[in-house]
């Protein structure tokens, strides 16, 4: 592409590719010529002032490879590339609420995580947008009403899940077009749980956010605050202590300990085994009292901090973890054999949702979803973080690709979690359990995935050598295991709506941030 | 009569659970509530999924502009008398998300709220007490002060 191109390998800690606006589709096709399985794991968007700054992390052979382009502010169209990467859709469409960055020739370019009635050319996280102003004129418009779809076009029945569902324990809507009992068609309409934490991120200080990041999602809190203060230990350029590391590893395995589990008893409730869910959740309540132990809070751990981790562990508490796990991991025998003979739940989850290694692939589906799939993607061992590297643990994937083969991951990765946890307080080197580092960082910027419960969880962070970061960027794995569920409910039985969504382990309040 | 109902109401309440933008912290120590260590049903209250037939709204969260309009439809839905406790510094207050663009920090900004549980998130153990809390004032008390 000649000197359209310009390659800066040393950027962000990783290689990084610089082109012009028109030039993305070109770059994001000669990737995926060099590897057809590469994937976007993220679109950032960045005000540079007179220019808005969109970056593509895209991730080939489990790195990460940022492509750089900027459109003017005045006129900010550049050319889709959705239709290389059908997994991009919803990252731009992102863009273009926050943004206001026009991605043309986009299938869907509708209004997805911002409010129905937010105001026209208002761009939340454009560094010149007057809010308060914009929404105090808008407040004294009359409001819109939630938008309703027809009910039924032809043969079409239209269902609407959400806001308000038993089935869901967030707010979301999700429109079903079904033919009979086939559904035909999905609309998902996300948003409803859009709390502006990016932008929040960007008025508060260093320190601050890691206690605002754990809250984008009470769930894996341990896994955003890590992600976080690796990405700010990477521009500080600090090496955290070895017991640090361990300690963050152990309290990152417990945080998946309970969201697995949290997510196998909550899909015995929507297969409507209810008895699963109540065992489940009996059993992961000893789970919840060693987060306490370790770290003061049942749920939101608040354990992690740049330079380290919080709170020592003490030694009278080692033999009480150690034990409380063995008997976990115990109890997980009478649940391998649940999930393998129960005839009723079988029936409801086997062959049920299936997603296709291609089109795992394609999706750019993260986690459990895409091991699932037989996706061999974990970030634990493609790109080993804290104490991964020197503890043995196996990767788990299954062939099946139905919400069977999703749940029994997460079942295998609770035993090597409990595991991981075993190894790691054997091995629990001695030493500091943090350091000291400067409040001011200093400019540059980093970007860090880690692997949550539900998946790839990846940070961009931009410094500019203030105590507060210019830009901090989150793709949850949520987000982009979304377009897995409209795959897999179209074309199957409304009734199998429910077990294949919540094999997935959908989670808005992290979709959303 | 009313001694009456309000003998029921007091010894079943139904609750609804309504997530207005939390960051599911609180949400999954409300389902904690149901489930065999804490397990609320032994005092006869039980998560009702219609906002039609629900005595007391247990809402978490800050509150985003999205969800402002449900928040409102669904207490309106609610048959009187009604009751609304707010579960988590969010709904209480906007806690940590206070001054975000799109949220209106606090539940009592759209619908009135009897009690509030703060904590982010509340242990199990203070929900239940804030819940019991409500059911011995409605026993004196009237709802949303009529």
């Amino acid at each position: 592409m000649g000197d359209r191109v310009q390659i800066q390998p040393a950027y962000l800690g990783k290689a990084a590719i610089q082109v012009k606006a028109g030039s993305n589709r070109d770059a994001v096709k000669s990737l995926l010529e060099a590897n057809k399985d590469a994937g976007i794991v993220a679109l950032t968007g960045l005000d540079m002032g007179k220019k808005i700054g969109l970056m593509y992390h895209m991730c080939t052979n489990g790195v990460i490879v940022t492509i750089r382009t900027e459109v003017s502010k005045k006129n900010p169209k550049i050319p889709t590339i959705s239709d290389l990467i059908p997994g991009a859709q919803f990252h731009e469409r992102e863009t273009t609420d926050l943004f206001g960055v026009i991605f043309e020739g986009h299938p869907n370019p509708a209004r997805l995580v911002l409010p129905d009635d937010w105001p026209e050319n208002l761009y939340p996280l454009r560094k010149d947008a007057k809010i308060d102003e914009a929404l105090a004129k808008a407040e004294t418009a009359p409001r819109q009403a939630e938008a309703v779809q027809p009910q039924s076009e032809g043969d079409l029945v239209n269902i609407i899940i959400g806001p308000q569902h038993p089935a869901l324990l967030e707010p979301e809507k999700f429109s079903l077009k079904v033919d009979g009992e086939i559904v035909k068609h999905v609309e998902p309409r996300i948003g409803y749980v859009h709390r502006g934490i990016e932008k929040a991120a960007e008025q508060r200080t260093y320190l601050q956010d890691v206690y605002l990041v754990e809250r984008i999602c009470g769930i894996c809190n341990s896994c955003h605050a890590a992600c976080f203060v690796e990405t700010v230990e990477k521009i500080l350029g600090v090496e955290v202590p070895l017991r640090a590391q361990y300690l963050r590893t152990i309290i990152l395995e417990l945080n998946r300990l309970h969201s697995h589990m949290l997510l196998l008893g909550h899909a015995g409730l929507e297969i409507g085994y209810e008895t699963l869910f109540q065992y489940m959740w009996r059993d992961r309540e000893p789970v919840m009292d060693l987060t306490e132990i370790l770290t003061g809070n049942r749920v939101i751990s608040s354990a992690m901090t740049v330079g380290g981790v919080r709170r020592d562990l003490q030694e009278t508490d080692i033999p009480k973890v150690k034990t409380q796990i063995a008997t976990l991991k115990k109890k997980m025998d009478f649940y391998y054999k649940l999930f393998e003979n129960e005839p009723s739940f079988k029936i409801r989850t086997q062959n049920v949702g299936v997603l296709s290694k291609e089109d795992a692939l394609k999706l750019c589906v993260v986690g459990p979803v895409a091991r699932g799939s037989g996706v061999a993607i974990d970030v634990r061992k493609d790109e080993p973080y804290e104490a991964y590297g020197e503890i043995p643990f196996n990767l788990i994937t299954r062939d099946e690709g139905d919400s069977w083969a999703r749940l029994m991951v997460r079942l295998d990765e609770v035993v090597e979690g409990i595991n991981i946890i075993d190894y790691a307080l054997d091995h629990m080197p001695s030493g500091p359990f943090r350091i000291k580092v400067p409040r001011v960082v200093v400019a540059g910027e980093a970007v860090n995935h880690v692997e949550a419960p539900r998946g790839e969880l990846f940070y961009y962070v931009k410094s500019q050598g203030t105590a507060y970061p210019e830009r901090v960027k989150v793709r949850t794995p949520t987000f982009a295991n979304i377009p897995a569920f409209i795959t897999i409910a179209e074309g199957g039985n409304i009734a199998d709506v429910p077990p294949s969504f919540v094999s997935l382990d959908p989670c808005f309040s992290c979709t959303d941030r | 009569m009313s001694k009456l109902a309000t003998w029921a109401r007091l010894k079943s309440p139904w609750v609804l659970h309504f997530n207005s933008g939390a960051c599911n912290g609180c949400d999954i120590e409300v389902i904690a509530l149901l489930t065999p260590r804490y397990d609320v049903e032994r005092f006869g209250i039980k998560l009702e999924p219609s906002p039609r037939h629900a005595d007391v709204l247990l809402t978490t969260g800050s509150v985003t502009r999205q969800c402002a309009e449900r928040l409102k439809r669904i207490y309106e839905q609610m048959p009187e008398p009604k009751f609304v406790v707010a579960i988590g510094a969010c709904a209480c207050s906007g806690g940590v998300f206070k001054g975000n663009y799109n949220v209106l920090d606090g539940v009592d900004k759209v619908i009135p709220v009897n009690a509030y549980i703060p904590g982010c998130p509340p242990k199990p153990e203070a929900i239940i007490d804030g819940v019991v809390k409500l059911l011995n004032s409605v026993k004196e008390a009237k709802p949303n002060g009529k």
